[in-house]
């Protein structure tokens, strides 16, 4: 905790106030704990500001009476502040949010999350208003994969790899588990690929936890997408209903166009992704620039290749 | 004279008082207020912003006995308070956990359980305590989340049109937010993915339709959420995709399983345009069966690509 504004400091009091009023004698350490509030800090806005909070005319009657006393500390008079100020909406969500999902990750079921996000939603009014699913994959995959995480074992994976239309095998040293935009990720060592890798929870075919052990060789990236050097870029033009492309992808420059438009470029990690992503779009995107790696047809011959398929049967 | 202490004393002047009070009176009764004038004006607005803030509600009302009228301020301490959870140790310290485990974005949790109570136990688990999940928010989401909570239908702008739903529930899924209610033009219950709402939610009065018994239903996906007539669409699935899709459409909606490994799919559609896109993203390994309608469309949109036409 770095340097608190006054607006922290005030959130802050609004809490120890009734708090400390409610437990006469309290331990400095205590409250600087439980509150986030560094000690230094809490001693100084106690006795410079809080002794001499009050109202009109500020007598002594009329204000906050502060003791300390070997480190403990009571609180008398302080009725404005009796009790805690409330959640802002915001804050109610993300306490809310947070219990659902760890609740229904860990199903625990008579233990203290349950029990205080009863208490919690009753206080604020709320049943059943919120519902929260971080993501979604197979309970054995994620069960497995959470104990590869804990116990640093190796798992082998039978994995589609989407963006390159390909179904690999391969080993990987999982050290971090994560969800990001709905979908869980794995983040591995890779050791076919020997490099840092992310995968994608759902699209692992097959996975099989192995007994063999590894020393964690790092964090593990939480980065779903990371353009490399490498890749070949791809400037596209997208008409105005398809601006969404500008949000979903990380470009790398992107410029408004007079019809409402945008031009922008992308980094394209496999010819695939770009290949959907256009055949998507259809008429709302068309390619103004590309690296010699992308054929400038590119759309047509996927829209050939998917035809195919549809005319091979008729 | 501290900021600290400055706005301890606006607050405790605001909270004691039953009448509004004057600008004029409370930088008369709070120390550290420059002279009346602009400089004071400039100074009393950032306090008010800073408390507003921290989600203080402060109310503007008109000074009673006041003619021409004069504006006041105050705090009603009913809503000043929250109704206190009384959650015990075990209870904080599970969700200070849990705030470490998953976060939404622009809110520091921290923040939130010193309001309930404060940061019991250390806020690790066993296992490890990086972070799962970061929530996106939305400037609609706390206004939508007290519309839920308080039964107070809701106004707002969707897909250029306007819409006034009495909210159900708000869900998380798939990564996006979505508002679940009854839709009053439609007579019908409806979905709204929130980041989608164009500018600010409007909070109207009591919502007049209860929420329905039992689980509401959550269709998510962008072919579900239209205002199209709906249709049974039959997609095939290639082997090295269909256990990925399966898991995603969720088994219900198989209807084959063939020997190769692959597997055909039955979905409801409402928005025909979503659902192309969604086939589309199989690239060869997918293949719309039927209605032949929605294959025969596919097939133009194709062609029309491979000629060409758009390029």
């Amino acid at each position: 905790m770095s340097r608190l504004n006054a607006s922290d400091r005030v959130t802050r009091l609004l809490a120890v106030i009734p708090w400390v009023a409610s437990q006469p004698g309290v331990h400095l350490d205590e409250i600087a704990e439980r509150f986030g509030y560094p000690r230094a800090h809490l001693e100084a806005d106690l006795l410079e500001a809080v002794q001499f909070v009050g109202v009109y005319p500020f007598t002594p009657d009329t204000m906050i009476e502060v003791s300390l006393d070997d480190d403990r500390v009571w609180i008398h008079y302080a009725d404005w502040f009796a009790k805690p100020l409330r959640l802002t909406s915001e804050q109610a969500v993300s306490l809310m949010a947070a219990g659902e999902s760890v609740l229904a990750l860990s199903g625990d079921e008579n233990g203290p999350l349950l029990g205080g996000l009863t208490k919690l939603g009753a206080a604020l009014g709320v049943d059943q208003g919120l519902d929260i699913r971080l993501g979604s994959a197979p309970e054995e995959t994620l069960d497995l994969l959470r104990t590869a995480v804990t116990d640093h074992r190796v798992v082998e994976l039978d994995y589609y790899t989407f963006g390159r239309d390909e179904r690999t095998h391969r080993s990987i040293e999982p050290v971090r588990f994560f969800a990001d935009e709905g979908k869980w990720y794995v983040s591995a060592h890779c050791r076919l690929a020997d490099d840092e890798r992310v995968f994608r929870v759902d699209r692992i075919v097959d996975a099989t936890l192995l007994d063999e052990t590894f020393e964690p060789r790092g964090e593990g990236g939480m980065h779903v997408f990371t353009a490399r050097d490498g890749d070949p870029r791809v400037t596209l033009e997208v008409a105005a209903d398809a601006a969404w492309v500008v949000q979903q992808y990380p470009n790398e420059g992107v410029e408004e166009l007079d019809d409402g438009g945008f031009r922008v470029t992308l980094a394209v990690a496999a010819v695939p992704w770009l290949e959907r992503l256009l055949v998507r779009l259809g008429s709302s995107a068309s390619i103004v620039e590309a690296d010699p790696a992308i054929p400038v047809n590119l759309v047509q011959g996927t829209a050939a290749r998917v035809l195919a398929r549809y005319q091979a049967d008729q | 004279m501290s900021k600290l202490e400055r706005l301890m004393n606006l607050l405790a002047a605001l909270l004691h008082t039953s009448v509004p009070m004057t600008a004029e009176q409370l930088r008369q009764r709070i120390e550290g207020y420059p002279d009346a004038g602009p400089s004071f004006r400039r100074s009393f607005e950032r306090d008010k912003d800073d408390l507003r803030s921290m989600g203080i509600p402060i109310r503007v009302e008109t000074v009673p006995g006041t003619d021409p009228p004069v504006e006041g301020y105050r705090i009603d301490p009913k809503e000043y308070a929250g109704s206190d959870p009384q959650l015990d140790p075990d209870e904080l310290a599970a969700m200070h956990l849990a705030t470490n485990l998953v976060r939404l974005d622009g809110v520091q949790g921290d923040q939130a359980l010193v309001r309930v109570g404060g940061l019991v136990g250390d806020g690790q688990g066993a296992e490890s305590v990086e972070p799962l999940a970061a929530l996106p928010s939305d400037t609609n989401l706390g206004p939508l989340f007290d519309a839920v909570r308080t039964k107070k239908s809701v106004s707002f702008t969707y897909n250029a049109a306007s819409r006034t739903l009495d909210p159900y529930k708000l869900s998380f899924l798939r990564g996006h937010w979505y508002l679940i209610g009854f839709d009053h033009m439609r007579e019908d219950e409806r979905q709204f993915r929130v980041d989608r709402i164009e500018g600010i939610v409007e909070i109207g009065g009591d919502a007049t339709t209860a929420r329905p018994d039992g689980p509401q239903s959550d269709r998510a996906e962008s072919w579900e959420l239209g205002d199209e007539e709906p249709i049974q669409a039959r997609i095939l699935v290639d082997a090295d995709q269909a256990g990925w899709a399966k898991h995603y459409l969720g088994r219900d909606s198989v209807v084959a399983d063939h020997a190769d490994g692959s597997a055909e799919f039955e979905l409801t559609v409402r928005n025909r345009e979503a659902f192309r896109s969604f086939v589309l993203t199989f690239l060869e390994h997918a293949e719309l069966l039927s209605p032949p309608e929605l294959r025969n469309e596919l097939i133009s949109w194709l062609e029309e690509l491979h000629a060409g036409a758009s390029a």
